[in-house]
C-alpha cells in the first residue's frame, strides 16, 4: 500500500445528534475529493448526505449505522467511521471507538456540551481514544465557541485549548485565525474549497496573541524543548508546537479545539490538518488480544504487516452485493486469496474480494495492511469475530456489549411477512450484538430484545421498510418466577380405570426450598416401593411440573423433591402412570409449600451530571429501587441501584426528560427476589385476566 | 422466612462503652490506625451491628468505589453469619441491605456542604435517613478544623453520629495521650477514639477516649483472617 503507517489515521467522528457531524463528514469527503457534490443531511435534494446510507436515516436526519469510508488529505490516508449520536445506538459508537485510533468530538457552538456529548465522551474515555474537538455551527445565531471550550473543561473535564479563534461569528462567519501559524484563513470558492491565507485582521491581533500564549503554555507541559524555547525566548516554530500538542493529545491530557461551520464550508481543511498533525497513527496505539492457548493471556499486537494476521470484524452490512464485513486489521496483511480462521468457530475461510468503502461505493484493493480498515465480501461471520492466520489462536478482547434492557413480542401479519421477518431478525442479530431475538416456547411469540424503546422501534421500522415485513408489536414483558418457601409433604395416588389397561402409581415424599439450584430430585426409596425402572418417570413428571406453576403459571425454580415411599401395580403401573402421579403429587404439595413470586431485579447504574443526582435518585426510588450508593466523579456522578425490571419500562424516556437527556444508564440482571405482597396480588390478578382472555 | 435471628453485638461495646450506639446524636468517633491495619473493617462491623438493629447507615468513602465498599460489607457479613450459624445468609442480607447507603466522593471534592446537599436529596424524597454516618478516608492532616466543625453541626442538625477512620503515619510518633500530632487540633471534637495497632500476627483495639471509667476491659483483638473481634484481653 502506498501510504506508510505514520501517515495513516483511523478516526471516528463522535457527537451528539444534530451537532452536524454527518454534514462535517460530507464536507471532509468533498474537500478530500472523495465526492464531487455536497448534499444535505435531510435529503432535501433527494440524494441525502453520502454517509447516511439507509433510507430511514435519510428521513430522520440521523445516522443509525456507521458507514466506514476513507479519504486522503495532504499525503495522509484517513479512514473515517461516521458514528450515530443517539443513546440507543451506543453499541455502534462503542464499536467504532474499539477499532479507531483517534476521534473528532463534534460540538455545537450554540448548544455546547450537552446530552450525548457527555455519553460519547465517556465512551471515548473508556476506550482511551485520543481526540481533538471541533466546534461546529459557528454561523448560527448565539454561537459562542469559547463558552463551549469552557464547558469542555468544566463539564467534561478536558484540558481544552483553542487552536483557532473565529473571524466573525453567526452570519458574519468569515474564517479563522490559526494560532499556531499566526495567520488568518479564509475559505473562498463556491464551496469553500480554496483556502486563502492572509494577515490577521488588526481587531483580532491582540486576542490572537493572548490565545496563542495560552496555547503555548498548555503545550509546553508536554515538551521540554518547547519550554526551553519559551525560557530562552527563542522562536517557537509550528513543528515544535505541534509535536508538543500531539504528545499531550495522544496521552489524552490535552484537547486541541478547532472551530468553524461545516454547513457554511468554513474551516474544515484546518481540522483535517489537525487530524494529520495531532491524532495517532496505528503504531502509536497499543492493541491487545487474548491468547486462547495460554488461558487468555494478554498479548500485545504488533502493527507489523509481516506478522500473522489478527483482524476484528466490527460491523456487518447487508448491502446490495451481499454481506459486507467491515474489518480492522491489527497485525499482518489481509490479502486477497489468503486463508484466515474465524477464532469463534474455528472455520477457515479464503479471502475473496477486499474493498475499501466509501459509504455505499467501494473500491477493490489487493490487501489490507496492519492498521487498515476495509471490508470483505462473502465471509460468513458475526460482528465482533476475530480472524487470524491459521496456527494462531488469538482473539481480540471482546467489546463491551451492554445487556438488552427491553423485550417485545412481534407478530408477522402473514406468511410473507414471517419469512421476511426471519430474514431481517437473522441479519439484525448478526449486525448488532445488543439486539437479540428468540421464540418464546410458551406463547410461540417471537421476542426481540434491545437497548431501549427507540432501538427496537428502529429495527421494527427497518423490518417494515427494508424487508417488507408487516409486523405488529406487543407489550414489553417481565420474566417472573415462582418458588416455594417451606417444606410440604405429599402422598399421591394416580389411579385410572377406564377400560383396557389401567393406570396406577403412588408417590410419597416431600418438596423443600433450595437456594442454590433450580431443581433437585432425590430418591430415598428403599425396598422397592416404587420399582427402579419407574424412578426416571417420577423425576420427569416432577420436572415437567416445574415448567409452569399451578396458580400463576410462571416457571418454578428452587425446589428439591425427595421421594421416600410409593406403590406400584404389576399390571397397571407404567412410566406414564408414574409421570402423572408425580405431576399430581407436585400440584398437591406445591400450594401447601407456600409458593411466592420472584421477579428479576436489575442492577441499574445511572451516570448523570451531579446537578441531577437528586431527581435521578427520586426516580429510582419511585420504582421500588434500592439505591446501593452514589459515586461522585467530578462533574458526573454514578448512582448504583437495584430495581425490579417490571418498573424499568419507559425509564430511558423518563430519565432523559428528567435530566435534559444528560444521563445515561445501563442495566443488567442481578438477582431474583420475592415480589412484595401487594405487587404479587396485582400480578396474580393480571395472570388470571390473561388466562381468561386466552380462554 | 428467617428462622434464626442473627445476634451480633457492636464489637466496640466490649471495650466498655455504655450502649450499642456508643455515640449519641451529633457525636464523633474515630478509629486510628496505620494503613492496612483494619480501620474500615472495624467500622463496617460497627455499621453491620447497627444495620442488624435496623438503624440506617450512611457510608461515605473518599477512597474506594461503591462496589469495593459493598464487598467489605458482604465479606464481613458472611463471616459474621458463619459465626452465628445463620443459614439464610442471602435472605438476611436482603433484609438488612436497605439500611445501608454508600456514597463515594473524590477526596478533594468532599466537603460538609456537599454532603449536606446529597443528604438533602435523600431526605427530601424520603429515600434514606441515616442514623449513623461513617466517613472513611477523610484527610485530617490536610483538612482544617473548620471542616470538622461544619460536619459536627451537620451531625447535630440531622441527629446523626459520625465515625471517622483516621490514617496515622509511622513517621509521626504519638503524643503523650497516644494521639498523632496531625489529629490533635480536632481531638476535642471527638467523643470516642479507639486505636488499632498490629503486634505480631494480631491486631489490638485499644480505647483512647470515651470508655466508661469502671470498665475493666483494656483491649480487644481483631482476627486478621476474618477481621472480626476475636476475644477480649
Amino acid at each position: 500500500m502506498k501510504i506508510e503507517d505514520q501517515k495513516l489515521r483511523n478516526i471516528g467522528i463522535s457527537a451528539h445528534i444534530d451537532s452536524g457531524k454527518t454534514t462535517l463528514t460530507e464536507r471532509i469527503l468533498y474537500y478530500t475529493k472523495r465526492i464531487h457534490a455536497i448534499h444535505d443531511v435531510k435529503g432535501k435534494d433527494g440524494v441525502g448526505a453520502t454517509m447516511d446510507s439507509m433510507e430511514l436515516e435519510k428521513e430522520r436526519g440521523i445516522t443509525i449505522a456507521s458507514a466506514a469510508t476513507y479519504c486522503e488529505w495532504r499525503g495522509h490516508e484517513i479512514n473515517i467511521i461516521d458514528t450515530p449520536g443517539h443513546v440507543d445506538f451506543t453499541i455502534e459508537v462503542e464499536r467504532s471507538l474499539r477499532v479507531l485510533d483517534g476521534a473528532i468530538l463534534v460540538l455545537c457552538s450554540v448548544g455546547g456540551v450537552q446530552s450525548q456529548s457527555i455519553t460519547v465522551d465517556r465512551q471515548m474515555k473508556r476506550y482511551k481514544v485520543p481526540c481533538i474537538a471541533f466546534i461546529n455551527k459557528c454561523d448560527r445565531s448565539g454561537a459562542n465557541p469559547f463558552r463551549v471550550i469552557s464547558q469542555l473543561r468544566t463539564k467534561l473535564g478536558h484540558n481544552a485549548v483553542a487552536m483557532q479563534i473565529p473571524i466573525g461569528l453567526e452570519n458574519e462567519t468569515e474564517g479563522v485565525v490559526d494560532l499556531v501559524g499566526m495567520k488568518a484563513l479564509y475559505f473562498d470558492g463556491d464551496n469553500g474549497e480554496i483556502v486563502r491565507e492572509a494577515e490577521i485582521p488588526q481587531n483580532l491581533l491582540e486576542e490572537a496573541k493572548v490565545k496563542r500564549e495560552e496555547l503555548i503554555d498548555a503545550a509546553s507541559l508536554f515538551s521540554d524543548e518547547l519550554t526551553d524555547a519559551i525560557l530562552n525566548e527563542a522562536e517557537i516554530t509550528s513543528e515544535l508546537m505541534y509535536a508538543a500538542l500531539r504528545k499531550g493529545t495522544l496521552e489524552r491530557k490535552i484537547t486541541p479545539v478547532y472551530m468553524g461551520s461545516a454547513y457554511k464550508n468554513k474551516a474544515i481543511q484546518p481540522l483535517l490538518d489537525g487530524v494529520n498533525y495531532l491524532l495517532p497513527c496505528p503504531s502509536e496505539v497499543e492493541n491487545v488480544a487474548m491468547d486462547m492457548d495460554k488461558n487468555e493471556e494478554i498479548v500485545t499486537l504488533e502493527n507489523d504487516p509481516e506478522k500473522p494476521i489478527v483482524a476484528l470484524v466490527f460491523k456487518l452490512e447487508d448491502g446490495q452485493y451481499g454481506q459486507l464485513t467491515y474489518i480492522r486489521v491489527y497485525q499482518g496483511t489481509l490479502a486477497k486469496g489468503s486463508t484466515i480462521v474465524n477464532i469463534r468457530n474455528g472455520k477457515k475461510v479464503k479471502v475473496g474480494r477486499v474493498v475499501r468503502m466509501h459509504a455505499e461505493q467501494m473500491e477493490d484493493v489487493e490487501y489490507l495492511r496492519a492498521g487498515y480498515i476495509g471490508a470483505l465480501f462473502g465471509i460468513e461471520c458475526s460482528s465482533g469475530d476475530t480472524f487470524t492466520s491459521p496456527g494462531i489462536n488469538l482473539t481480540m478482547i471482546s467489546m463491551y456489549v451492554p445487556k438488552p434492557v427491553i423485550s417485545l413480542a412481534i407478530v408477522p401479519k402473514d406468511n410473507k411477512s414471517q419469512l421476511a421477518m426471519a430474514k431481517a431478525l437473522n441479519r439484525f442479530s448478526k449486525e448488532d450484538p445488543t439486539f437479540k431475538t428468540f421464540v418464546d416456547a410458551e406463547t410461540n411469540d417471537t421476542i426481540i430484545e434491545g437497548m431501549g424503546e427507540l432501538h427496537l422501534d428502529i429495527y421494527v421500522e427497518r423490518m417494515r421498510r427494508e424487508y417488507g415485513a408487516d409486523v405488529t408489536t406487543g407489550k414489553p414483558r417481565v420474566a417472573y418466577r415462582e418458588t416455594i418457601t417451606q417444606r410440604a409433604e405429599f402422598n399421591y395416588t394416580h389411579k385410572k380405570q377406564t377400560g383396557g389397561a389401567g393406570q396406577f402409581g403412588r408417590i410419597a415424599g416431600y418438596l423443600e426450598p433450595i437456594s442454590d439450584a433450580e431443581f433437585i430430585f432425590e430418591n430415598k426409596i428403599f425396598g422397592g416401593a416404587i420399582p427402579t425402572q419407574y424412578i426416571p418417570a417420577c423425576e420427569k413428571g416432577f420436572k415437567q411440573s416445574m415448567a409452569k406453576g399451578p396458580k400463576l403459571e410462571f416457571p418454578i425454580t428452587g425446589v428439591k423433591v425427595v421421594i421416600n415411599d410409593g406403590a406400584s401395580h404389576a399390571v397397571d403401573s407404567s412410566d406414564m402412570a408414574f409421570q402423572a402421579a408425580a405431576r399430581g403429587a407436585f400440584k398437591d404439595a406445591y400450594l401447601r409449600a407456600k409458593p411466592v413470586v420472584h421477579e428479576p431485579i436489575m442492577k441499574v447504574v445511572v451516570e448523570t451530571p451531579v446537578e441531577f443526582q437528586g431527581p435521578v435518585m427520586g426516580l429510582l426510588n419511585q420504582r421500588r429501587g434500592m439505591i446501593i450508593g452514589s459515586q461522585d466523579e467530578d462533574v458526573m456522578c454514578v448512582i448504583e441501584a437495584q430495581v425490579p425490571l417490571a418498573e424499568m419500562f419507559g425509564f430511558s424516556t423518563i430519565l432523559r426528560s428528567a435530566t435534559q437527556g444528560k444521563a445515561q444508564f445501563t442495566m443488567e440482571f442481578a438477582i431474583y427476589r420475592q415480589v412484595p405482597q401487594s405487587i404479587a396480588e396485582k400480578i396474580a390478578l393480571e395472570a388470571a385476566e390473561n388466562k381468561k382472555s386466552a380462554a | 422466612m428467617i428462622k434464626k435471628e442473627m445476634i451480633y453485638r457492636n464489637p466496640l461495646v466490649n471495650l466498655g462503652y455504655e450502649n450499642e450506639d456508643i455515640l449519641s446524636n451529633g457525636g464523633f468517633g474515630a478509629v486510628l490506625a496505620y494503613a492496612g491495619v483494619g480501620k474500615t473493617a472495624l467500622l463496617v462491623q460497627v455499621a453491620l451491628n447497627a444495620m442488624l438493629r435496623e438503624q440506617p447507615i450512611l457510608h461515605v468513602s473518599l477512597n474506594d468505589a461503591v462496589s469495593k465498599v459493598d464487598v467489605w460489607y458482604q465479606e464481613l457479613f458472611h463471616n459474621i453469619a458463619a459465626n452465628s450459624g445463620v443459614a439464610e445468609v442471602s435472605e438476611y442480607w436482603d433484609k438488612i441491605q436497605p439500611y445501608r447507603f454508600i456514597m463515594t466522593f473524590k477526596v478533594e471534592g468532599f466537603s460538609a456542604p456537599k454532603l449536606e446537599e446529597r443528604l438533602t436529596d435523600l431526605l427530601q424524597q424520603n429515600i434514606f435517613k441515616p442514623h449513623m454516618v461513617i466517613i472513611d478516608g477523610f484527610k485530617f492532616d490536610e483538612a482544617g478544623r473548620g471542616q470538622l466543625v461544619q460536619l459536627k453541626e451537620l451531625a447535630r442538625k440531622y441527629f446523626m453520629s459520625v465515625w471517622f477512620t483516621v490514617h496515622t503515619h509511622r513517621h509521626e510518633p504519638p503524643q503523650d495521650n497516644g494521639l498523632p500530632l496531625s489529629f490533635l487540633h480536632v481531638a476535642d471534637l471527638f467523643d470516642v477514639i479507639v486505636q488499632l495497632a498490629a503486634k505480631g500476627d494480631e491486631v489490638y483495639i485499644k480505647s483512647l477516649k470515651g470508655k466508661s471509667t469502671d470498665s475493666t476491659q483494656d483491649s480487644l483483638i481483631l482476627d486478621p483472617a476474618t477481621m472480626l473481634i476475636k476475644n477480649g484481653k
